[in-house]
Parts: structure tokens; C-alpha cells; sequence
């Protein structure tokens, strides 16, 4: 039962399908850096329209499904932005024009600037992840963080087969939840609905335990970690494309942080 | 499955394969020496298994068979090297693979002779695209990169995924999924190879498959080969000896499979293991005695309580493009009827059971549930479960999941079955009368005991009974069960069915949704689903007579099966 849409993974062989995802995440760091050490949201803007051009151009992601991958984060940038403009501390300053004076509520140009800025940074946020993670599929990250990065298998490959059991995890909780409603459970009142939760929790974190040692002893029988060096199926070599793929990012980014507005 | 006569065609197989022209790398089939073997678990004061003493020749097939908790697993465990490398606990005796000693050779030098195939395709797979899965446990060896990319599209084809290489595993169907789990073991060219329940898990057309794959194994003779399989009728014609164990994981016998001893068989009986119907004598009878149809639909009977029309469920769109669970499904359940619900996996009967029990709600048609009336009349009007508020829903629907485990609502046993009463109570104040008497059903349950256990620390059997037992006080007017024997023996299957004819005497409609024959002539109608709709609806004698054309060939086997019982 699908219960999580699918993952978005390349529908058709592009550019940055063929870089390793160690470049990726270089290149992508790299935006990443530039859009938080600025306040200006000139910088942020800038980065959102390369990602844009980058996601449509090269990345080989089904670009229709995308706005619906993001949009719970688009809620997220909705809100966030909403509270920095009211929250912010500009508000208070009376020898700032008020651009909206509603009762209690009074918001100047500033706040809106600063609001705006942390919100488009959000977005830039997202766009790179999937800019970092959305063009080959975790396994090649993992692969890359092992060869290249000489991370520890028992971290990378751990991890990744917690990756693969998430969607299982999901439907798991789905079942918890629906059993105490079938059996008349309806928790009322914030405590109560906190205690249902740790319940559910619990119950969760138990059976999650015990697939966690099932697949850990289906690792260990197929000779996991056993003091041998892993060899790899799949060779990952930095080529010309991920050079040039983190020159491009890197030469994005500064161009972003210092031309002119 | 097998034809010619075991044992007589073949030599010293080592000698065989040496003379061929096999990589240098294969050691022949290993024969297999326990001695006086036993294992205690660390934490536990039973061991799982004592005294083992066989010596099985090699390149054979053995066939192990024994009720839950007899320690067959372990002994899969032990095969591998898992006991005493990887799990702690207490070791006896000895256990020999050729000439390994189990004890005292490393897992990692064990792990290139022996592979195991587990139950649960999806605790056992680790990657997320084919070729990479087949690969991991050769990168683990350190094999050469050349010599894998030359290996794993070989084992890929002699399991018939041959072009699966860039497949996603998550989109492979249960028996694809255990299939491919036995290629990442054939993968290393193991000389021993252990499965573990392999078929446990799998649909009919899954387990038919992956049967079949253990035939060609098997008739291969490159293995020695060690078989733990419940389904008796096709795994017995595969094995050439058999080692049977009872329920305290002592050693009953170890024969030739043609030719076991009359005793051992009814003492394995006696221990709640499931029996071929080949062994089973005239008297032994039991199972089919607590099958026979019980007293039957109370007064309340040919009362709707369940009505579906044309459902249709769809799925948000993956890479397959979108999918209809259910198409049209539309169905009622009377009153004390029992109906099972077979298909193969992805035919949508999760999905129904879901849109039944109102916890999906369908994208079109409806569902309508009554709750059950005290007094042989139903007062209330029938209502939609998917807008119901959770207390109006107990009385009208209640589900046992396939996984017990994930459905526990409370931290005791006892609190477990008072939990729906409990709820009841709480939100009409102090309602009067005394309290259910819990500990009287857990009792009846055979669990009495137990009123203070944890429900997370029982046994699997024990699990799926104290799931019924939590229906019992305040039933539902219809009872969901997703595969309600999945993994039990003999024992354990015959006392869910006497409990479900316990709970149907109260008027309940039960639905099963089962991938087990076995249990089919305990319902009174079968329902068969393929790709999200109804292809037969009728009689269980009708359904294995002449089941529809989709599911025919692996329901073969059964019939042969509900003939012997009925």
C-alpha cells in the first residue's frame, strides 16, 4: 500500500544525473553558504532563478510533480515569512513609516524586506536539496560518501537501509493509529492527546526495534562488516562534469553575491 | 516437482564438481554433523534447542519440521554461524559443515559457504535498486568489481529476474522480492543453502515461484540444502530426509523422508506442528474436527451488517502511473457469516479492508456498517465508519492486523482486553455495572497467566490470540482479520479458528483476508479479488473445485489438500 508518494527520481538521463552526488553536495553547499551569509534577499533571488533554470535544464526530474513535492514546504515559507514580517522588530520603530497600521498590527517596509529574505532563503534551501538529492537515488550518495568521502560503511550503508525501511515505518504508523480508533480510543484534551501520542509512539519505536534487528541480522548473514574492505559494484571516479559542475555553482554563488542590484 | 528417485543419481558430489569445469573458487555440497547440539538463548533459561544429533550427507535436501518454538529457526541460525557469532547465548555440543566447526570458525569464514534466506523479504533487503542488492553481500566479500559485474546478472537469471537489474526493489511484488533474495545468497556461490520460512510471507503465484525456484534448486544438486517451509504438501516432495523437532526443540527423528517413524510423527502432531497429509493417518483427524462448521449463524443471521457499493479506490500516482486499488467492489456480509477474501498481493485486499473498517475513504461508491443489536434486532440505522466519531465506530467494526504487535493499545495483557470497554465506559461517565471479568477470557484464551505480561513480550501465537481476546468484551459487529494464521502452527491456527467461531456466535460477520487454503473450509464464502475486483464470489468447495483463472495454478496444491479434510 503506497502510503508516501512515490520518491521524485529522473524520468529521462540529463546532466547532473551523470555527476557524482558528492559534487553535487559540494556545488550545492556552495549556494547554500551564499544565500545565508547576506541579508540582502537580492542574493537568495538570484539563486532561486539558477536553481530553476538548473532543475528544468539539467537535473532530468519529472518537472510536473515537482511543484507538488513542494508544496508542504511552500506552506512552511508561507508561514515563516508571514510571522518574520509581523514579528519583526522594525514594527516597534516609530520613526519608521508604517507601510500597514490595522489596530495593534503595524508593519513597515523593512520588516517586509527582512520577511522576504528569510523566506526566499527557505526556498532556496529546498531547491538545492533537490538539486543535491534528487537526480540519482540514495544509494549513489552513499556509494559516493563511502569511495570518495571515505565515510564509515557501517554509517553510510546503516543508513541507507533505514532509508529503504521508511516507507515500511510509515505504514506502520498508519496501523498503530487506526487500532486505537477501531477500539473506541479518542483522546480529549491536550494531555490526553499527548499521552495517546506517547503511546503510539512507543509502540512504534518497539516494533521499529525489532525490524531494525531483523535486517541487521540479514546484513550480518550476508557478511556485513566483518573485518573484510568492501569492494564496489559500482565505480564512482570525479570526472570533467563534476569539476565543472561545482566551478559553475561556485562562479553562481559569487556572481550572486556581488553583482551589482 | 521432482521425479526421479532421491539419493540414487548422483555420487560424491565434491568429486563432481572438482571434475567440471566450475570456477575454482566452488567447494563442493558440505555434509552437515551435529552432535549433542543445544542452545540457550542469553536471557532465557529454556534452551531453543537441545540435543541435536544428525549427520545429513552431502548435496541432500533436508526437510525441518516442528511446531513454533521448536527452535527450527535457530537451527537456521546456527547453520549460518549467526549462534553463536552474532547472537549471544549458550552453546553445546558440536555442529559441523564438513570440515568447519561451527564454533570455532569465524561467521565471516562461514558466510562464504553457507547462505540463508529469511523469512520477511522486506527485513532482509537492503538496497533500493536490484543490482546493488545482489551485489551487497559480494562487496562484502570483496570480490573484484569485474567478477561481480559478470556474477550478478548470472544470478539474477537463475532466478528468473534476468533484466530486473535496474528495477527499484520497493517495486517488486513479495514473490519477486523473496526471489531476488535468493540470488543475492546464490550470488556468493554458497555450497550450503538455508531457508528459513522463505514462502511465509508470499502470496499464492509468490510462494508458487519461489517454490518452484527450490525445486530447481534442489534438483540441480550443486546444494546441500536445508528447507524450514510450512507448506507441507509442496516442500515434503522436495526433501530427501526429514528432522523432525518437538515444541521444546528436542530431536523426535531424523530419516529418510520416505520412510519416518510412525511414533515420531504423532508425537511432532502432538506438539501443534503441522503434519503432511502423506503421514497422516486415519485417526488423525483433530484439525479437521475443529474445522467442521460449528453451530452456525445465530437468530440474528441474514441481517446485512456490512453493505459496500461500487468502490473504487485509487492511489496517488508513482512511476507505474496512478493505480486503482478497488474498482467496483460491491458486497454484503449477513450476520455470523464468514467469508475469506483471497488474491494475490496488490489485488486490493488491504485496501478493502481499509475502506471496510473506514480508515480509507473510498474515492467513489460507499460503505455502510450496522452496529450489532443485543437482542437479535438491529435498532440503528446503517452508517458511513469513514465519518463516524472512534466511539461509534467500536461497536460496528473492529480490525486485527496482520502484525498483532502494531494494533496493542494497552501495557498489560488484562488492561489490553478491557481497553475497548474501558473506552466505552469513559465517555458515558460512570456507566453502571461491575467491570468485565477480563481475567475469565484471557483464561478461555489460554492465556490466563499472562493477565500481566506486556503484550509486546508473548509469543507470536500467544500475540494473536490476546488480539482476538481484545474484541471479546464489546464485540464488533464485523471483525476484519488481515492474514489472522500468518506464521502459526497447527496448534496455533486451530485455536484462532475456535475463537472465531466463539466471537461469531454473538451474530458477528467476519471477513478474513488470508493467503492460507487451509483455511478456507472454515468459511462459509470466498471472495477472490484480482487487480482491484471481484472475479468469484461463492462457495469454498466451489472455489477450490474450480478456482478462477488467475489464481488456478498455486490454489492446485489445496485442493488436493480440502479433498483429504472434508
Amino acid at each position: 500500500m503506497s502510503l508516501l508518494p512515490a520518491p521524485l527520481a529522473p524520468v529521462r538521463p540529463a546532466f547532473l544525473t551523470r555527476v557524482t552526488p558528492v559534487a553535487r553536495l559540494t556545488a550545492g553547499m556552495t549556494w547554500l553558504v551564499a544565500a545565508i551569509v547576506t541579508l540582502d534577499p537580492a542574493v537568495p533571488t538570484r539563486l532561486v532563478v539558477a536553481a530553476v533554470v538548473a532543475l528544468v535544464l539539467w537535473s532530468g526530474l519529472p518537472l510536473r510533480r515537482i511543484p507538488g513535492r513542494l508544496a508542504p514546504l511552500g506552506l512552511a515559507i508561507l508561514s515563516l515569512t508571514v510571522f518574520s514580517i509581523l514579528l519583526s522588530g522594525s514594527n516597534a520603530d516609530r520613526s519608521i513609516a508604517a507601510l500597514v497600521e490595522l489596530g495593534p498590527i503595524r508593519i513597515t517596509g523593512p520588516a517586509v524586506s527582512a520577511g522576504l529574505a528569510i523566506g526566499i532563503r527557505v526556498v532556496v534551501i529546498g531547491l538545492t536539496t533537490l538539486l543535491v538529492f534528487g537526480p540519482s537515488d540514495p544509494t549513489r550518495l552513499a556509494d559516493s560518501l563511502v569511495q570518495q568521502w571515505h565515510a564509515p560503511d557501517r554509517f553510510a550503508y546503516g543508513t541507507l537501509a533505514a532509508l529503504r525501511v521508511a516507507p515500511i515505518l510509515a505504514g506502520d504508523w498508519a496501523v498503530i493509529s487506526a487500532a486505537r480508533r477501531l477500539r473506541g480510543i479518542q483522546p480529549r484534551g491536550a494531555v490526553g492527546r499527548t499521552r495517546d501520542l506517547g503511546d503510539r509512539l512507543l509502540v512504534m519505536l518497539v516494533s521499529s526495534i525489532r525490524r531494525a534487528e531483523r535486517l541487521a541480522l540479514a546484513m550480518d548473514a550476508r557478511g556485513f562488516d566483518s573485518g573484510i574492505r568492501r569492494t564496489h559494484f559500482r565505480e564512482l571516479r570525479v570526472g570533467w562534469r563534476d569539476l565543472l559542475t561545482v566551478a559553475v555553482a561556485l562562479a553562481v554563488a559569487a556572481a550572486a553575491l556581488v553583482l551589482p542590484r | 516437482m521432482k521425479t526421479a528417485d532421491p539419493g540414487l543419481d548422483r555420487g560424491p558430489a565434491g568429486v563432481e564438481v572438482g571434475a567440471s569445469s566450475a570456477p575454482p573458487a566452488r567447494i563442493g555440497p558440505p555434509s552437515i554433523r551435529a552432535a549433542g547440539l543445544g542452545w540457550t538463548y542469553s536471557g532465557r533459561t529454556r534452551p531453543a534447542l537441545q540435543g541435536l544429533t544428525f549427520e545429513l550427507e552431502p548435496g541432500r535436501v533436508l526437510l525441518v519440521l516442528g511446531p513454533s518454538g521448536s527452535g527450527k529457526s535457530t537451527l537456521a541460525r546456527a547453520l549460518a554461524g549467526l549462534v553463536p557469532h552474532v547472537l549471544p547465548g549458550d552453546w553445546r555440543g558440536q555442529l559441523r559443515i564438513g570440515d568447519l566447526d561451527v564454533a570455532e570458525t569465524p561467521a565471516r569464514v562461514l558466510g562464504e559457504r553457507v547462505g540463508l534466506v529469511f523469512q520477511d523479504p522486506d527485513s532482509q533487503l537492503v538496497m533500493t535498486r536490484v543490482d546493488d542488492e545482489v551485489a551487497f553481500g559480494l562487496e562484502n566479500r570483496a570480490w573484484p568489481r569485474d567478477r561481480m559485474q559478470a556474477r550478478v546478472p548470472e544470478a539474477l537469471r537463475q532466478v528468473g529476474l534476468s533484466g530486473f537489474d535496474r528495477r527499484r526493489t520497493a517495486t517488486l511484488s513479495g514473490g519477486e522480492k523473496q526471489r531476488l533474495a535468493i540470488a543475492d545468497v546464490l550470488a556468493a556461490q554458497p555450497s550450503l543453502l538455508v531457508f528459513d520460512e522463505p514462502t511465509a510471507n508470499l502470496d499464492p503465484p509468490g510462494m508458487y515461484a519461489t517454490l518452484e525456484q527450490l525445486a530447481a534448486l534442489a534438483r540441480r544438486r550443486e546444494h546441500t540444502i536445508v528447507l524450514i517451509e510450512h507448506r507441507l504438501e509442496a516442500a515434503l516432495p522436495l526433501a530427501d530426509d526429514v528432522l523432525l523437532l518437538d515444541d521444546e526443540g528436542r530431536q523426535l527423528a531424523f530419516s529418510r523422508a520416505g520412510a519416518v517413524d510412525r511414533n515420531a510423527v504423532a508425537m511432532l502432531e502432538r506438539s501443534g506442528a503441522w503434519i503432511p497429509h502423506a503421514w497422516q493417518g486415519t485417526n488423525l483427524s483433530s484439525r479437521a474436527a475443529s474445522q467442521s462448521v460449528d453451530d452456525g449463524p445465530g437468530p440474528a443471521a441474514r441481517q446485512v451488517l456490512l453493505e459496500a457499493t461500487d468502490l473504487q479506490v485509487d492511489y496517488p500516482a508513482d512511476e507505474d502511473g496512478p493505480h486503482r486499488a478497488l474498482d467496483g467492489v460491491s458486497f454484503r456480509a449477513m450476520a455470523g457469516e464468514r467469508t475469506a477474501i483471497v488474491g494475490p498481493n496488490g489485488s486490493g485486499k488491504s485496501t478493502l479492508l481499509f475502506a471496510l473498517s473506514g480508515l480509507r475513504r473510498p474515492d467513489r461508491g460507499s460503505v455502510r456498517l450496522r452496529a450489532l443489536a443485543v437482542d437479535g434486532e438491529l435498532a440503528e440505522e446503517m452508517r458511513d465508519p469513514s465519518r463516524l466519531p472512534a466511539e461509534e465506530i467500536a461497536p460496528r467494526v473492529g480490525v486485527v492486523f496482520q502484525d498483532p504487535e502494531l494494533g496493542f493499545v494497552a501495557r498489560t495483557a488484562r488492561d489490553e482486553v478491557l481497553a475497548t470497554d474501558r473506552a466505552a465506559r469513559g465517555r458515558r461517565g460512570r456507566e453502571g455495572g461491575p467491570p468485565p471479568d477480563a481475567d475469565g477470557v484471557l483464561a478461555r484464551f489460554g492465556l490466563g497467566y499472562l493477565a500481566d505480561e506486556n503484550p509486546f513480550r508473548l509469543s507470536q501465537g500467544e500475540q494473536r490470540r490476546l488480539s482476538l481476546a481484545g474484541l471479546v468484551i464489546r464485540p464488533p459487529a464485523v471483525l476484519l482479520l488481515d492474514e489472522p494464521t500468518f506464521g502459526l502452527d497447527r496448534r496455533g491456527t486451530d485455536s484462532v479458528i475456535s475463537l472465531l467461531n466463539e466471537l461469531r456466535a454473538t451474530g458477528q460477520a467476519q471477513l478474513l483476508a488470508t493467503h492460507d487454503p487451509r483455511l478456507l473450509p472454515a468459511c462459509d464464502r470466498v471472495v477472490a479479488l484480482d487487480r482491484g475486483r471481484i472475479v468469484f464470489d461463492g462457495r469454498p468447495a466451489q472455489f477450490l473445485a474450480d478456482p478462477p483463472y488467475a489464481l488456478a495454478e498455486p490454489w492446485r496444491d489445496v485442493v488436493v489438500l480440502a479433498e483429504t479434510t472434508r
